[in-house]
Parts: C-alpha cells; sequence; structure tokens
C-alpha cells in the first residue's frame, strides 16, 4: 500500500491513501485518464455509515451531473442518505455490481467498492492535505449533526 | 399428480404474503424467514415468499399466482403499509384494507383524540374519490409494515387475531406433524392441488410445499424499479398528474380514469409528481422522504440522515419549486429543454402541499433512539 494519512475519528483511526484526491463530500477520486475520475467513498464516510446494506443509483451512464445533484441513495445499519455527486461532469460508469452485494464498500473502500466513474473537471477536488484539514471542519458538523438529530429524538420523547 | 403450485384460495383460508426487501440486512433476512416458518404453523394458513414486490413487472410469475388467489391475504413488505396495499392494487391482486393493529411504532400518533378526529372526520371528497367509484373485491388485505416489530411472535399474534377476524381460526389444519403429513386425512390441506384428489396419490408425490406446510417460494429475480403508485382512495381524478409529468407515465383507461400507463418511462428517483397532487395520493414507495413514502404526514425517519454532510445542498423550497426543479432536472438528464415553472403546475392547489417536504426528518422512536445512542457511543462523542 502506497503512504497514506490518517484522521482520528474519535478512537477510531481513519486512513486515506495519497495516491489519489478527494471530494469536500467524503469521496475519494483516482485519477483514470485525462479529466477521468473514478469515485468511492472515503474511509471517513465509510466509518459514519458503517455496515452498508443498499444502494441504488438513480442515474444512468452517459448522462450528465451537475455538482452536488443526487444521483442515488445509500442505507447502512446506522445511517442513510442521498449519493450527491462530487463534481460536475459526465457519468462514464456506475459499479452495478454493488446493487448486488453492497458490502464490498466496507470491504474494500478504496478499491473494488467504488461507485462511480466521472468525466469533468477537477477544480472542486483536494489534495489527501488538504481534505485532511477539511476533514478537522467537517468533524464538528458531522458531531454535531448526528447529536443534533440524537437530541431531537430525546425532546420528542419527552 | 399434483403439478400444479398455483393458488387457489378459498375464502377459508388466509394467504400470508412476505415480500423479501432489497436491503442485504442480515436482521431483516432473518425476520422474513421466522415469519413465513411461523405463519405455515398457524390453522388455515398458507405463505409465499415473493421477490420485493415493488419490483415485479406485469408478466411475473408470482403475480400470477397471487391474481389466482380470491381469499384474504395478510401482506407483510419494507414498505410503508399504504404503498404496499396500493402496489399490490396496481398488480391488479385487490381489496378492502383490513384493519391492522400491528403498526409501525414510529408512525403511531401519541395522541388518542387526534387519531378519533381524524377517523371521524368527513370526507367531503368521499363521491370523488376512485377507490368509491371503481370499487375493490370485498376480501380483505391487511398490509403490514415489517418496521413495526423485529419480534415473530407479535406477528403470531396479529395472525391469530387476523384469523379470528376472519372467522378461519378453528384449527382445521394442524401443526405439523409427520402423521398428518403422512396420512392426509382433512380437506383444507387439499386447497393447494385444486382438484380435491389427493386421496388417490402416490404419497411420495406430495411435498410439503403443496400441502402448505412449508412457504411456498417464486424463484424470481426482477431488476429495479421506479415509478408513482396511486392511492385511488385519495385519488379523485383530477388529473393534476397527468398535466405535470412531461415524461407520459400517465394515462387513462377506458372509464377515463387515471393510472401508471408507461411506468418504465418514469425518471429513476424524480418524486416530483407526487408533489404536485393536491390530495397526496402519488406515492414513490421507494423515496426516502417519508411523506413521498406512503407513510402518514409528519412520520420520522427511522435512521440519521448522513444526507447533508455527503453534500445534499442546503434548499428551502416549496413543493410546487421542488417538483419543478425535479422535473427540470430530470429533463436536463433526459437531453430535453428544462421548462418554465408553471407548467403544468396548478399554484394554487399545489400550495396547500406544504406538508410534503424534506423537512419531515425528526424521528422518535424508541428503536431510532437507541441506534442513534448507539452510534454515538460508538463514534465516541
Amino acid at each position: 500500500m502506497s503512504e497514506s494519512l490518517t484522521f482520528m475519528m474519535g478512537e477510531f483511526a481513519a486512513e486515506f491513501p495519497c495516491d489519489r484526491l478527494y471530494a469536500r463530500n467524503h469521496m475519494w477520486a483516482m485519477p483514470l485518464a485525462e479529466k477521468v475520475f473514478r469515485f468511492g467513498f472515503s474511509a471517513y464516510a465509510v466509518r459514519l455509515l458503517q455496515d452498508v446494506y443498499f444502494i441504488d443509483f438513480d442515474v444512468a451512464v452517459d448522462t450528465n451531473l451537475s455538482s452536488r445533484q443526487e444521483f442515488g441513495s445509500i442505507e447502512s445499519k446506522k445511517a442513510e442518505s442521498g449519493l450527491y455527486a462530487p463534481i460536475s461532469g459526465h457519468v462514464v460508469r456506475v459499479n452495478d455490481q454493488l446493487l448486488e452485494d453492497p458490502s464490498c464498500i466496507n470491504i474494500d473502500k478504496y478499491g473494488e467498492g467504488w461507485l462511480m466513474e466521472m468525466q469533468g473537471e477537477p477544480d472542486e477536488l483536494l489534495s489527501p492535505t488538504a481534505y485532511l484539514e477539511h476533514l478537522v471542519k467537517a468533524w464538528d458538523v458531522a458531531q454535531r449533526t448526528i447529536k443534533g438529530q440524537a437530541n431531537s429524538v430525546e425532546s420528542d420523547e419527552e | 399428480m399434483v403439478t400444479d403450485n398455483s393458488l387457489h384460495g378459498s375464502t377459508q383460508e388466509l394467504l400470508v404474503i412476505v415480500s423479501q426487501g432489497q436491503s442485504r440486512s442480515p436482521e431483516k433476512r432473518a425476520l422474513e424467514e421466522s415469519i413465513a416458518a411461523m405463519s405455515v404453523t398457524l390453522p388455515n394458513t398458507s405463505c409465499l415468499v415473493v421477490p420485493h414486490l415493488y419490483d415485479l413487472g406485469n408478466d411475473s410469475l408470482t403475480l400470477e399466482k397471487l391474481r389466482s388467489w380470491s381469499g384474504p391475504i395478510v401482506l407483510l413488505s419494507w414498505l410503508f403499509d399504504r404503498a404496499a396495499f396500493w402496489v399490490l392494487d396496481r398488480h391488479g391482486v385487490r381489496g378492502q384494507s383490513g384493519e391492522v393493529q400491528l403498526l409501525n411504532p414510529d408512525l403511531v400518533s401519541d395522541d388518542e383524540d387526534d387519531d378519533e378526529s381524524v377517523e371521524d372526520r368527513i370526507d367531503e371528497k368521499a363521491d370523488e374519490r376512485v377507490a368509491n367509484i371503481a370499487t375493490r373485491p370485498s376480501r380483505s388485505i391487511y398490509s403490514i409494515d415489517l418496521r413495526s416489530s423485529m419480534v415473530v411472535a407479535d406477528y403470531e399474534q396479529e395472525f391469530r387475531r387476523i384469523l379470528s377476524l376472519e372467522q378461519i381460526d378453528a384449527p382445521k389444519r394442524d401443526v405439523l406433524s409427520l402423521d398428518r403429513f403422512l396420512n392426509p386425512t382433512n380437506t383444507t390441506a387439499l386447497a393447494r392441488d385444486g382438484s380435491g384428489t389427493l386421496e388417490t396419490l402416490n404419497k411420495s408425490d406430495v411435498t410439503l410445499t403443496q400441502l402448505g406446510i412449508v412457504p411456498l417460494r417464486v424463484d424470481e429475480h426482477p431488476t429495479r424499479r421506479w415509478y408513482p403508485v396511486i392511492d385511488y382512495s385519495r385519488c379523485t381524478n383530477c388529473m393534476e398528474c397527468i398535466d405535470f409529468c412531461l415524461f407520459g407515465v400517465y394515462g387513462v383507461d377506458r372509464a377515463e380514469t387515471i393510472l401508471v400507463e408507461q411506468p418504465d418511462n418514469c425518471r429513476k428517483g424524480c418524486p416530483a409528481c407526487s408533489r404536485v397532487c393536491p390530495e397526496n395520493a402519488i406515492m414513490f414507495p421507494q423515496h426516502k422522504t417519508p411523506a413521498i413514502a406512503g407513510a402518514p404526514i409528519d412520520a420520522g425517519g427511522f435512521k440519521i440522515d448522513l444526507s447533508k454532510l455527503f453534500g445534499a445542498p442546503d434548499r428551502d423550497e416549496d413543493p410546487v419549486a421542488a417538483a419543478a426543479r425535479e422535473r427540470n432536472e430530470q429533463l436536463i438528464l433526459a437531453g430535453r429543454a428544462a421548462v418554465e415553472m408553471p407548467t403544468g403546475v396548478a399554484t394554487s392547489k399545489g400550495a396547500q402541499q406544504a406538508d410534503i417536504s424534506e423537512s419531515t426528518v425528526p424521528a422518535k422512536a424508541r428503536d431510532a433512539l437507541d441506534s442513534l445512542i448507539d452510534e454515538l457511543d460508538a463514534l465516541d462523542l
């Protein structure tokens, strides 16, 4: 394995390989060709999700997405979320293997667990170091979001 | 020979349909299997385990079997019970919605008075509801959301209550016993062969499945689908949806009643028509917003929603604006031109739709609370 960076999520050490770029919405971006990237969830995202049970793509290959446009959904043991385009661009491939067995996302997040490939400008992507700086801020927001949802549950119960 | 294992339901028997979830959750799979195994031990009860109902196409073997059943049905699925009932109706398996007591705890209102007032409220549009015009058969279909309970005994209790309600709880067919299997003497056990000539069979030809002692299964692997499902007990045939949708999903039948004519024209992920329906009659059972997926208004989600963390744009839109944006996104994806907002949108009616928005998030179940706290522990906050 090539060099990687580590970010501590509480006790959990999330690893980020340096052989690729990262998107602010916690996807990694592996350059495949000129302006073509393969995307998958970073260790940070997978840790928040935990065991993935279900994924669905709303987008077919050969279509265009704008940055942050919803293109599918994911459900895990603990959480659910839409899937949002990491950059603006053209969808080249989606990993249909995940429909049958999404556990790849947990087992091999930086390899077989990839989500989709897009052709587009890399302007919005971050270097591993810049992504780690982004995580410091994001981790605060994540904790507040999760606590916020938990608190709203508690107040509803009372 | 017993070669025909299609279903020949009578009103003397209950059919339990277990619609398998798409999720790979081991807990969900185990619950489905346990309920199926339990149900066939009950008197006068057969069980059919089927793939996710919503994904089945018109040529489905499963649906063919289900359409041949005329008796009462218990429908178990990982969908909101109202959505599952109307999915089945859309597939031509119709009846009256039976009252269910095993409810999703996340959706039960604490306020009893509130419930009553809703029930007592007189429906001023009763005459316009499609289901009151095109009436369904009288047999009951009891739709149960599998998220209601993870405890098999809760389902057994509910099934027994339903058997009693249907007055078919007398133990005509007993719990599996070897003796009974080898020497079938009662007549209800013959229901599956349809000819009533079981006595003449070589015993080795009779399988447990044909006797209804183990659940029947359909070996079918449908691909995922996405289309709207109409609740005809709410639909007033106003035609807002057919005007709004620019993808040709909707049509009308010979009686000029709205229907989802070309479901596979629907744009995957797009719930826009459901937002413009003035009666909240259009459901997308797989949509992540509970109100669009067929939950009662104000129902909460069940899991932590990470969408904001994973890049969901911050939006503060009313449902009409959301619908217009979603439709435009789909038009562009389809290589067509976006349209000006008012096209096909009746803004006055649409504006009544304020209840369906993305803001119906806060969860409020014991289960949800437990898992949230697990999550907090796990994250060591």
